[in-house]
């Protein structure tokens, strides 16, 4: 049992260890939004900011090349429309890969199946031009709409239908429910756990969204992730500038990731991936 | 339902008809008056998106990000002064090149926009740009001859040379004395240069944080004294000792201290050279004034030192030129409205070069005007556009330079042999060269 | 649920129609449910690859209908075109690090947090919280905080610290150190996600198997190898299959670890960055190629997956 009981400790050091390494980028996200930009370029290394203020977030707001609060709100449009559309189509798809067996549908299992393994931002060229010709460039529709048929979340959603008794649907077809109202009724609210795992990582994803924003998105709907990305190169880039933008651009999806993460641990481990 | 729907389709058909036609009557100079007498009036339009006079007809012009302070509001200034039609500024951060290329394959097109070099030979081929020879033809000659040069092709123009930029090299002289070395004349030079200025404080020469290799590559074509295409552009014309051995000093220098890695900001801002991290650098005319705001009279200039022994100055330069959509909706008022604002509107176009920034204006009288350019390093580096000046030929496509990008970052960074890697990049240039030929 | 369970038919309306509908209206319901899916599936991803083949076979520079037919030029250009193999040769260097890094630290913490019990959950969420960071954001704080070339990042001054006076250029280009910084960032924002799947690979061995096996003596590493890694077979097969397919998708933090305005350096270009240059993103803009890309890397996920999947059914056979 000492033994044992050394090897625990040992566990603790390495877990608190591993712990603070994990925490360090997002240290230095909070070390350099609240520096001066003397402090970040110092040839000797401070662990500590030195302009603990709002100075760096007034000038961060006031910059128009970046427009962060312009981008955040897109980003937040975007994402919400996406995850939504997102969840809806492919639940919807997935339910019915998963029960109803016929031809039609076991083709169409080998087509998602295939799309899983196509990388789809093999296919942005033409996926841009046809974006564009339907006119959506720099529009929401054009942002959330082409990136919302996920091979991912229906094959998730499927995987997790094929183990959901079918004993409640039954029930209610009885009752009189057709198949629509009874997936609405009895389907959804019984799937809550994997609609919040499938919905944070699209959620998750959406928001962190880069090469389809780039080419979409303009003034209009610049998204967060391309003004950093933007700013980082654009001439005169003032690290306190960058590093506050970044701080605002991740702390809503901590917020929000700390908030569902039970959810999408809960949902990952009862069904989906095995 | 469907009849009202139908009336209501028929009712905004007419709309639009009425509406054409009453564009062309205000684009008819005749009936509003020459758009060059417009003057620009504050006072009559507080929203500068709403001319007072404004056509009827919207055009949309682009802009990339200019890192300079107000050249935004300026540009929106000139568009509002403009009385034949709304125009409508976009101004664009980020890489404008892909944006502006990825928007033009579709049928939703900015009116008019600024191209590098007056556009690509992929964009003229495809028909993307309007010939603008016919607007040029009569101003033609008050342009700088070497801009109008790379501008024309097959005897066609365009696009309207906006402004020049250019690069060159900075120095601080004040530590060049300390260090006792006089500002470097060869690239042999620049190397000891380099070595003597560089301290544990500050670096000797900084041109980029790939060691200089994207920003100078192509100046080691001129600077070793070659050019990159034959004449009649059929092969490449710089595979030759000269060259090689350029490259094979640049790699000594690269592997050298004196040659700084890397900074707090690219080559293209002034920042390193500002903040003092380097005592050269090799940046942007654009920067000038940034500079001198920091070292005030302690800034000197120099173009790419001559590099080997058939070797010349050299220093690059380009400018934007502003281009009509050959697919938008109103060419004719999007040429009218390039013309007045890139051949008739002088005191715009000095604005435009010489108060956000330093640049040179593209009309040779109008250099005179620029009081940056009037002496010190603002004289001294229009004087070496005149006289060392070169830009990338219009054949020089970007797939080829990406494969002369890659040739020579092998040579300088992975020590290969400059002759095979450049029999690789050959035979790309030679598949490249007969594609662009037609 | 079957057809055969279903009511018996009322004999008449019988016919194509009938057929198609299905009893009880099945197929029209099926028809409704997966419809808004695949029309979105075929108009997004199988439109456009229909058109990148249709524009390979074409020479069709900065214009989407070209009328120069090439034949299959542009892809014994890119076939021959250095830069693109060399993409190739990345994506492969790329994901023999990432994905045997990836899978041994995942698997690491989902076996140090199975055997934590104080502050379990503490543990994680530090670990499991990068998940929500964006690649970009990765980007920013790796090229300007940690990896800077300049005198002040991180690692540089670290490394002054202990003595060392000329500062690294990690992502110059003159050495290979630039993996580092791009191995490191991605392992930091995947770890924690690909730590879940295990940790739910691990939550469905049975306790009884544990215990069989601790009654025969097994204990440690032996428990280890015999009892855990085979037990965990499934979720190992999907966690390296959707590691590969992302290191293939790598773009992100190369883009912004690497590039800087309108310019992308020679080196470190996976596949998708190098198309991406050629079709939308650097100086020219030809889809005949950048569509003969597109095909050849489909084609290379489509050859692997297909080969994986007939390796896995051997094996679950065997």
């Amino acid at each position: 049992m000492r033994t044992s009981r050394v090897a625990q400790g040992l566990r603790y050091v390495i877990a608190i260890a591993l712990a603070l390494f994990f925490l360090l980028p997002l240290y230095v996200i909070v070390r350099n939004a609240f520096s001066t930009n003397a402090n970040i370029t110092s040839a000797k290394w401070n662990w500590l900011p030195d302009q603990v203020n709002l100075t760096n977030l007034t000038s961060l707001l006031a910059n128009d090349s970046i427009g962060i609060g312009r981008a955040m709100a897109n980003s937040a449009i975007m994402a919400g429309l996406q995850t939504l559309g997102t969840v809806v189509v492919s639940l919807l798809a997935g339910y019915a890969l998963a029960r109803y067996d016929n031809r039609v549908s076991r083709a169409l299992l080998a087509l998602t199946i295939f799309t899983l393994m196509v990388p789809a931002a093999t296919t942005f060229v033409p996926m841009f031009i046809i974006t564009a010709q339907l006119g959506w460039i720099d529009t929401f529709r054009g942002l959330v709409i082409p990136g919302m048929f996920s091979a991912f979340a229906t094959y998730l959603f499927r995987q997790f239908f094929l183990d959901f008794p079918t004993e409640l649907e039954d029930a209610s077809l009885i009752d009189g429910c057709n198949p629509w109202t009874s997936f609405w009724r009895i389907v959804v609210p019984n799937s809550r756990g994997i609609i919040a795992a499938v919905g944070t990582i699209i959620l998750i994803g959406s928001w962190n969204a880069f090469l389809w924003p780039t080419l979409v998105g303009r003034d209009a709907t610049r998204t967060v992730q391309v003004a950093l990305s933007q700013f980082m190169t654009s001439q005169g880039v003032r690290y306190p500038e960058l590093f506050m933008g970044t701080l605002v651009a991740v702390l809503p999806m901590l917020f929000v990731f700390l908030f569902l993460q039970r959810y999408l641990v809960q949902g990952l481990t009862t069904s989906g991936l095995r | 339902m469907n009849i009202s729907r139908r009336s209501l389709l028929l009712a905004g058909g007419s709309l639009a008809a009425a509406a054409t036609l009453a564009a062309c009557g205000s684009n008819n100079p005749l009936a509003s008056g020459t758009p060059s007498e417009a003057k620009p009036s504050g006072a009559t339009s507080p929203n500068a998106s709403a001319p007072a006079g404004g056509g009827d007809v919207t055009l949309q012009q682009w802009y990339h990000e200019y890192g300079e302070a107000g050249v935004k509001e300026a540009v929106e200034k000139y568009a509002a002064a403009y009385t034949a039609a709304k125009v409508e500024v976009k101004w664009t951060p980020g890489d404008y090149g892909s944006i502006l290329a990825a928007q033009l394959l579709t049928t939703d097109v900015p009116d008019v926009f600024e191209v590098e070099q007056g556009g690509s030979l992929d964009m003229i081929r495809s028909g993307q740009l309007a010939d603008l020879t016919d607007i040029m033809a009569p101003v033609k000659d008050q342009f700088n001859p070497a801009v109008m040069k790379r501008f024309t092709f097959e005897d066609k123009v365009h696009g309207i040379p906006q402004t020049i930029d250019m690069q060159l090299l900075y120095y601080r002289p004040s530590l060049l004395q300390k260090a006792g070395v006089e500002p470097p004349k060869t690239f042999a030079d620049l190397v000891k240069v380099a070595d003597a200025v560089k301290s544990a404080d500050i670096g000797g020469f900084f041109a980029g944080n790939d060691g200089g290799l994207g920003v100078l590559g192509t100046i080691l074509i001129w600077a070793s004294g070659n050019e990159q295409l034959t004449e009649d552009r059929s092969a490449v014309a710089f595979l030759n000792d000269n060259f090689y051995n350029a490259l094979t000093a640049y790699r000594d220098f690269y592997k050298s201290a004196g040659l700084l890695q890397a900074a707090s900001a690219e080559w293209y801002d002034g920042a390193a050279f500002v903040n003092g991290e380097t005592a050269m650098q090799w940046g942007g005319l654009w920067s000038l004034p940034d500079i001198q705001k920091a070292w005030g009279d302690d800034v000197g200039v120099l173009p790419f030192p001559a590099i080997g022994a058939g070797g010349r100055p050299a220093v690059p330069f380009g400018a934007f030129g502003a281009c009509v959509a050959a697919k938008g909706k109103n060419v004719d008022a999007s040429k009218e409205f390039v013309k007045w604002l890139w051949i008739d509107q002088d005191e715009d176009q000095v604005d435009f070069s010489n108060s956000y920034g330093t640049h040179i204006p593209a009309k040779t009288a109008l250099v005179a005007k620029a009081d940056k350019l009037a002496a010190g390093p603002g004289k001294d580096a229009a004087d070496f556009v005149s006289n060392h000046g070169f830009a990338n030929d219009i054949m020089w496509s970007g797939a080829m330079g990406d494969a002369y990008n890659a040739a020579v970052s092998n040579v300088i960074k992975d020590g290969k042999d400059p002759k095979a890697e450049f029999a690789a990049f050959e035979a790309t240039a030679k598949t490249e060269l007969a594609k662009l030929a037609g | 649920m079957s057809d055969a369970a279903a009511p018996a038919q009322p004999p008449d309306r019988r016919g194509l129609w009938r057929r198609i509908r299905g009893t009880q209206g099945r197929n029209l319901w099926f028809a409704a449910f997966v419809a808004p899916f695949f029309l979105g599936l075929v108009v997004f991803v199988y439109v456009p690859i229909l058109w990148s083949a249709v524009l390979s076979f074409f020479e069709a520079r900065n214009t989407v209908t070209p009328t120069k037919f090439v034949g299959f030029g542009n892809y014994a250009y890119l076939l021959q075109d250095r830069l693109f193999l060399n993409s190739l040769v990345v994506f492969i260097a790329f994901a023999v690090f990432i994905v045997p890094l990836t899978y041994v630290c995942s698997l690491g913490l989902a076996l140090l947090l199975d055997k934590i019990t104080i502050g379990r959950a503490f543990f994680r969420s530090v670990f499991f919280i990068p998940t929500a960071v964006s690649y970009v954001i990765a980007a920013i704080i790796w090229r300007f905080g940690f990896f800077n070339g300049a005198r002040f990042g991180l690692l540089n001054s670290f490394l002054r610290s202990l003595g060392l006076e000329q500062p690294i250029n990690w992502l110059g280009g003159g050495n290979n150190l630039y993996w580092v910084a791009l191995v490191s960032a991605r392992l930091w924002l995947q770890v924690g996600f690909y730590m879940i799947l295990f940790i739910a690979g691990l939550n469905k061995i049975p306790v009884e198997t544990y215990e069989a096996a601790a009654l025969d003596g097994a204990s440690g590493w032996r428990l280890l190898r015999w009892i855990t890694l085979p037990q965990l077979k499934a979720t190992s097969v999907a966690v390296i299959m959707l590691l590969l397919i992302n290191a293939f998708q790598a773009f992100d933090e190369f883009y912004n670890m690497l590039g800087s305005i309108g310019q992308y350096p020679p080196y470190g270009r996976p596949p998708l960055v190098h198309l991406y240059l050629i079709a939308l993103g650097g100086g020219q803009q030809d889809l005949g190629v950048g569509g003969a890309g597109t095909m050849i890397l489909t084609s290379i996920i489509v050859v692997f997956g297909v080969a994986q999947n007939w390796i896995l059914n051997r094996g679950g056979k065997a």
